[in-house]
């Protein structure tokens, strides 16, 4: 069954593993060429509660290659896409430059390439996921807080935690249906300590 | 919850003062068009010396406005892309505004053709006798069959005049990733002040054209005008007002963003002041009204005011957007 389906891929990332290195942020500019002002993974840093129940946490986004991506829906020129496994890509030589989707993403995700002039955006280093590799950012991750995989495989490691552990997602209000899932993002939240 | 967002790293925003100079030709270039059809279309005769001129101002600025949109252009040479039919995108609002902005300057163009055509009664030089026939109101002459065209091709231009600018408004609508902008009334807001615009404009334009001919502008027209700004501003202050409660009352993104607006002096002076509250103070009074300066000076604030509002609501909502953290 799971060998002739369509794969889906997806990351969790796990809050509780991640120490802030920022590792991923740096590889991610290495291995994709980012310009200096601008990013595609990135380590957040917020903090939540108040004093004395305060508690700090880093918070790593990159792209959530969204099951409805606004970014997708407001191109004028279908130059940003979503291709058959679940990554949303932007066809580079077709693309206007003209920012909607930049505009239009809710999470921040792109920018206009000062190089290239068009939009660019985490692509899941779709030229090593084709090869077999996982993305630059998992692969440095030296907490392995960043977990790649194919949704649809029940036997994958990311299948196997969204079944086990719970998991949530980006501003789930928007209705982009995120396929980037975060572990414990919740309790990072929810700081306040009864008695 | 107490959220307070320590690092985050910002993807800026790539729109440029272009965007809103865009969406303020389009708007111009639509008002001045509603006004023109006001006597060919809807018959009423004493817009008539403004019908040519406001045609003409529609098609010039809706020349002038893609240049802007193609200045903000990443890759300005692709711009041919919106119009591959291959690429055409129906969810984008971009996608199916450039085939509005391309269909509706020929229509004009044609328009203007035909009310050349057909006949003095449209052209400005005779702006002296279209006022006169203000007066006698059984004049008839909208019945010749060459103005009957005009009014065919009227008709068939005014839903794209009207769409031109609307889409605009959808182009922020639609964006649930900005607060301020998704809202409904986006489009509504910016066709009301578009038409606000070219009324402005175009009482400037009659002003400038009459005292070249060393002729007296028409003070029921001018009045006319005037009474029509004041409508549309009070409308817009509803649009506004709208907005300010219900944004003040949505999620902590829709409030950060009218905070920032009601914070902010570009905004309060310029398009509520200026480009709203001292011309509703000069068009009220009788006394002032019917001078042609004071209606001048109103009609450049007004003009100031409406591109305020484009640049205001443009950069704003970009703002507010990065004050919420992205996750």
């Amino acid at each position: 069954m799971g060998e002739n389906k369509k794969k889906r891929y997806g990351m969790v990332i796990d809050l509780r593993r991640c120490v802030g290195c920022m590792s991923c942020q740096v590889t991610c500019k290495v291995e994709n060429n980012v310009p200096f002002d601008d990013f595609r993974a990135r380590v957040n840093i917020a903090e939540r509660g108040t004093y004395p129940d305060v508690k700090r946490f880093f918070l790593p986004t990159l792209c959530n290659h969204c099951e409805e991506p606004p970014c997708v829906e407001v191109c004028p020129v279908g130059a940003s896409y979503k291709r058959e496994d679940g990554v949303v890509l932007v066809h580079e030589d077709r693309c206007i430059g003209c920012g909607y989707c930049i505009e239009a993403c809710p999470y921040n995700a792109r920018y206009l390439d000062p190089n290239l002039h068009v939009a660019q955006k985490c692509t899941f280093c779709v030229e090593r996921i084709d090869n077999g590799l996982p993305p630059a950012c998992v692969h440095n991750c030296m907490g392995k807080a960043r977990i790649f995989g194919d949704l649809n495989d029940p036997e994958s490691e990311v299948s196997k935690l969204l079944n086990s552990v719970p998991t949530e997602v980006l501003k789930p209000e928007m209705g982009t249906h995120p396929n980037v899932f975060y572990i414990m993002a919740d309790f990072n939240g929810a700081v306040k300590k009864e008695g | 919850m107490d959220l307070n967002v320590l690092v985050q790293a910002v993807n800026p925003s790539p729109w440029k003062v272009f965007i809103p100079l865009y969406f303020y030709f389009t708007g111009l270039s639509a008002g001045s068009f509603i006004l023109s059809s006001l006597s060919t279309v809807f018959g009423i005769k004493k817009f008539k010396p403004l019908a040519l001129p406001s045609a003409v101002a529609a098609l010039v600025l809706l020349v002038l406005a893609p240049v802007m949109l193609i200045a903000d252009l990443g890759q300005p040479l692709r711009f041919l892309n919106v119009l591959n039919p291959a690429y055409f995108n129906p969810t984008s609002p971009i996608s199916y505004g450039s085939w509005l902005l391309t269909f509706y300057p020929i229509a004009t163009l044609i328009y203007i053709w035909l009310m050349v055509k057909g006949g003095a009664s449209f052209s400005g030089k005779y702006a002296a006798q279209a006022a006169a026939q203000v007066a006698g109101t059984s004049e008839g002459d909208l019945a010749s069959p060459a103005d009957k065209k005009l009014k065919i091709m009227g008709m068939i231009t005014i839903p794209l005049a009207v769409s031109v600018h609307a889409y605009t408004g959808f182009v922020f609508g639609v964006v649930k990733a900005k607060a301020l902008w998704n809202t409904a009334l986006m489009p509504g807001y910016f066709l009301t002040s578009a038409i606000l615009s070219g009324v402005g404009l175009l009482v400037l334009v009659y002003l400038v054209l009459s005292k070249r001919r060393q002729a007296t502008p028409d003070p029921v027209l001018l009045q006319s005008l005037a009474n029509m700004m004041i409508g549309i501003i009070v409308l817009d202050l509803f649009w506004v007002i709208s907005m300010w409660l219900v944004l003040g009352m949505g999620t902590e993104a829709a409030r950060i963003a009218v905070r920032l607006e009601l914070h902010d002096p570009l905004y309060l002076l310029g398009e509520i002041g200026a480009g709203m509250l001292v011309p509703l103070l000069i068009l009220v009074p009788k006394r002032l009204k019917t001078k042609p300066g004071w209606l001048a000076v109103a009609s450049v604030l007004v003009l100031f005011g409406v591109f305020i509002m484009r640049y205001s609501l443009v950069f704003t909502g970009v703002e507010a957007s990065n004050l919420v953290s992205f996750f």
